[in-house]
């Protein structure tokens, strides 16, 4: 068991800044061998930029990293790969057409006095290191035929190969079923006990609680707390993770909500990230939904919008179910979709404004010819009435700051006239001010009479937006709140596992 | 010179960003033509003028169809022997005594049809589209030796006008073609919702399918236009020549790509204007007679195009790598 000893790694006064956000502030953490240290936190709270400035990915603006008794101000992913830091991401960097021995060994291959790779020494090497690990995989396969959890195995097998000292596992279960998780756990236990320190990131209580030795409580870029073993509930760790200054925040307007008539969503799946989730929204009113980032909701809403292809799900819109296989047919059900992505998924960054806050509208409208007098007339207009800050709408959209090319967006699916507008993490990445025009245009919406549906990671903002809030946590539907039951407390709860 | 530049910079600002390469074109151009016109006296004369777009009117028909393609982020390199393909069609169906109007109107069709198929076969494989059309335009270059069994087939006097006829005796017929074609093209392409979608296509799939718009619809429709302008262009030539020949137009597919890149196009698609890529065609033809005319060796002529459409092509990269 963890006793403690040798201090493998120690950060003193970290910051970082990005432009609007400190995202770490004078962060003080150390890391014991034979350690896992747990590092919880809601979305935001400083979790990833801490994982990239220990593994040489991002430079600290102040603070000092200690590794093996020497003291570095910065590091580089090069250097970190040296002093023994392995970062092990969900997004699997092995070999795909290489087998299992070959990626453990990558780079480091045994050879033959002929200067050939010794392939019966390399897989000699890969098994028995598989044995002392108790990883139950065929060490010839080729990466490419493995699952997610079994590609993990395999990066951190390949880290123990090369004697790394310290593992950081970034959210490493996001995908996992429960016999999976367990059989990870038990492997970080393992190389803990051999003599690694265990970073270990997870929105997951449960994991955290079965597998930490001690749990470090990271909010807005300032560490709250280092816990010891079974020192501390649940209860203790959420209220930690919360308590933002909710004054300051945007207060909306109330809308009536029209409960008669409402649109259902039913028994959605796509058979991996979304599980059987049914929910309905009514007519003016805003539903939010929470959750870890990874728990589903993106997914859940392309499935919606007919992006990617179900297992299952119906969209029942006021008593009358629409048929909705693609994106045209959701357009032409009313539907709309504001990506998380938007530069990606929501814009077209090379055409003008105009071309883009057209572009849905000529689509599905009438007719084979484009009245350009009338797109202009039209694109003006909407750029007035979201305030869209552009020399002219002949501006390529590349050029527009974050908060403009958002409201490009929001302007496409006002110009198609959609009834049910979806927005994921609409704010994201936006300044203050274009924030809160853009709550100010939900409301109004709602106003209107459309359904609203927002999917949020801040825990704020779907508090003072949103007449409810879904929680959704590894594809599932966990909870509903209603406005009374909105804290961030309870948001959390849900997300991340713990008892309200 | 201060107020000329003064000038030409409120012009570019009344022309937009987005046609700017028309402008260098049309700049580069006018240059090449005036230094022409210095070294050779026959340079700048109509009837060479004429004779360079003569040259380079079915080049860039077929140019039109590749532009299209491109626009939506689709290459296609099949023109060249579907080109000879329908050539050989069209005229088997002349020596067999079919009137000149129904062979123009089945070798079109056969070109439509040719150009579907293409787009499905490339859209429904998933294919990269560069690699898909590699393989079919090997297919087309079986296909056009096996209609006419390797044989090129004399038209003997057949169908001359079609291609040869002067305008008062003075303008080619297929320049008339060829422009007509470029308004048309340019007007679907400016005007209409299907260009529009091209556009939005090759500027961001992605974001053009969850704009609710059929991506591989729009596609093929792309190809199978791609397919009818190299029929049409097929007929011009074997008009011309007087004969269909297996191998023609297998410089068709490169010059094509180049002049339409040249004219502002990006190979992964949603740029270009139809009017720079028009110029693109004229720009590589004034290229070839410059060097006919100034007697370069052909030999030579082929290194030098090529190094033009490298130099041409990299220059286009330059302007995209500097506003990343």
């Amino acid at each position: 068991m963890f006793v403690q000893s040798k201090i493998l790694l120690g950060v003193k006064g970290c910051s970082k800044s990005f432009p609007g956000v400190k995202a770490l502030n004078r962060v003080d953490f150390d890391l014991y061998e034979r350690e896992v240290h747990c590092v919880v936190g809601e979305n935001g709270a400083g979790k990833s930029t801490f994982i990239k400035v220990l593994s040489g990915a991002l430079q600290p603006d102040e603070g000092m990293i200690k590794i093996a008794g020497r003291e570095y101000l910065n590091l580089n992913p090069a250097l970190a790969h040296q002093l023994g830091i392995q970062t092990i991401y969900q997004e699997v960097s092995l070999a795909p057409d290489m087998t299992v021995a070959e990626n453990i060994f990558i780079g480091n291959w045994p050879i033959n006095r002929f200067g050939f790779v010794d392939y019966a020494k390399l897989i000699r090497e890969s098994k028995k290191l598989m044995d002392s690990l108790k990883i139950d995989l065929d060490v010839e396969a080729l990466v490419s035929t493995l699952n997610v959890p079994q590609k993990q195995s395999v990066q951190i097998a390949k880290a123990m190969a090369r004697e790394a000292k310290i593992f950081i596992l970034d959210e490493p279960t996001a995908s996992y079923g429960t016999n999976e998780i367990s059989n990870l756990l038990r492997l970080v236990k393992h190389c803990a006990e051999n003599g690694v320190g265990v970073i270990y990131i997870s929105h997951h209580l449960e994991e955290i609680f079965d597998i930490h030795d001690r749990i470090t409580v990271l909010k807005d870029g300032n560490k709250v707390a280092t816990h010891g073993k079974n020192e501390v509930s649940d209860k203790k760790i959420i209220s930690e993770m919360v308590g933002r200054d909710m004054s300051k925040f945007y207060t909306r307007e109330r809308v009536k909500i029209d409960y008669s008539k409402e649109i259902e969503f039913k028994n959605f799946s796509n058979g991996d990230t979304v599980k059987d989730v049914s929910f309905k929204v009514y007519k003016g009113e805003i539903v939010g939904f929470s959750g870890m980032v990874g728990s589903g909701r993106t997914e859940l809403v392309r499935l919606i919008f007919g992006a990617d292809s179900r297992v299952s799900g119906n969209v029942i819109i006021e008593g009358k179910k629409v048929n909705i296989n693609n994106p045209k047919q959701a357009i032409k059900a009313g539907l709309a979709l504001l990506t998380e992505d938007r530069q990606k998924y929501g814009l077209i960054l090379e055409h003008s404004v105009e071309w883009n806050i057209s572009s849905v509208h000529l689509s599905n409208s009438k007719g084979p010819f484009i009245n350009e007098q009338k797109e202009a007339q039209d694109v003006h207009h909407y750029v007035d009435i979201l305030n869209i800050i552009t020399p002219s709408i002949k501006q390529i959209v590349k050029n527009l700051s974050g908060g403009n090319q958002q409201k490009v967006v929001l302007a496409k699916w006002l110009y198609a006239n959609a009834d049910v507008v979806i927005f994921d993490e609409p704010t994201r990445g936006i300044d203050i001010g274009t924030k809160e025009e853009i709550y100010k245009f939900m409301v109004q919406l709602a106003k209107k009479g459309k359904y609203i549906v927002m999917i949020s990671s801040d825990m704020q903002e779907p508090i003072a937006m949103c007449d409810r809030v879904i929680v959704m946590r590894q594809g599932r539907i966990v909870g509903e709140l209603n406005r009374e039951q909105l804290t961030e407390e309870s948001i959390l709860a849900y997300s991340i596992g713990g008892t309200i | 010179m201060k107020r000329i530049f003064k000038q030409s910079k409120k012009i570019f600002k009344l022309i937009g960003k987005g046609n700017r390469s028309v402008v260098y074109l049309l700049g580069i151009i006018i240059v090449a033509i005036v230094i022409m016109s210095f070294l050779d006296p026959n340079f700048f004369t109509v009837r060479n003028l004429f004779n360079i777009l003569n040259q380079q009117a079915t080049l860039g028909i077929a140019t039109m169809g590749v532009a299209i393609a491109m626009i939506a982020g689709c290459i296609d390199l099949t023109i060249g022997n579907l080109l000879a393909s329908t050539a050989a069609i069209a005229a088997l169906l002349l020596v067999a005594g079919v009137s000149e109007i129904w062979v123009i109107l089945l070798t079109c069709i056969a070109g439509l049809v040719a150009g579907t198929l293409n787009g499905v076969i490339v859209i429904k494989t998933r294919i990269n589209t560069f690699i898909a059309t590699l393989g079919l335009m090997s297919v087309y270059q079986g296909v056009a030796l096996i209609i006419p069994d390797g044989n090129n087939i004399y038209l003997k006097g057949r169908f001359a006008n079609f291609g040869t006829y002067r305008i008062a005796g003075i303008i080619p017929i297929p320049i008339i073609y060829f422009i007509v074609i470029t308004i048309i093209v340019y007007l679907v392409m400016r005007f209409t919702k299907f260009g529009r979608r091209l556009y939005s296509i090759g500027g961001s799939a992605e974001a053009a399918y969850l704009a609710g718009i059929n991506l591989d619809l729009n596609k093929i429709i792309a190809y199978a236009i791609s397919g009818l302008l190299a029929s049409f262009a097929s007929l011009i030539v074997i008009s011309r020549i007087g004969q269909s020949q297996p191998a023609m137009g297998s410089a068709y597919p490169l010059e094509a790509i180049a002049a339409t890149v040249i004219g502002g196009a990006s190979l992964s698609g949603g740029k270009g204007t139809i009017p720079g890529i028009f110029l693109g065609v004229i720009l590589l033809g004034l290229i070839r007679n410059s060097l006919n005319i100034l007697h370069v060796p052909s030999f030579y002529q082929y290194v030098m195009l090529g190094v033009v459409i490298i130099v041409a092509v990299t220059l286009s990269n330059i302007e995209i790598t500097k506003k990343l």
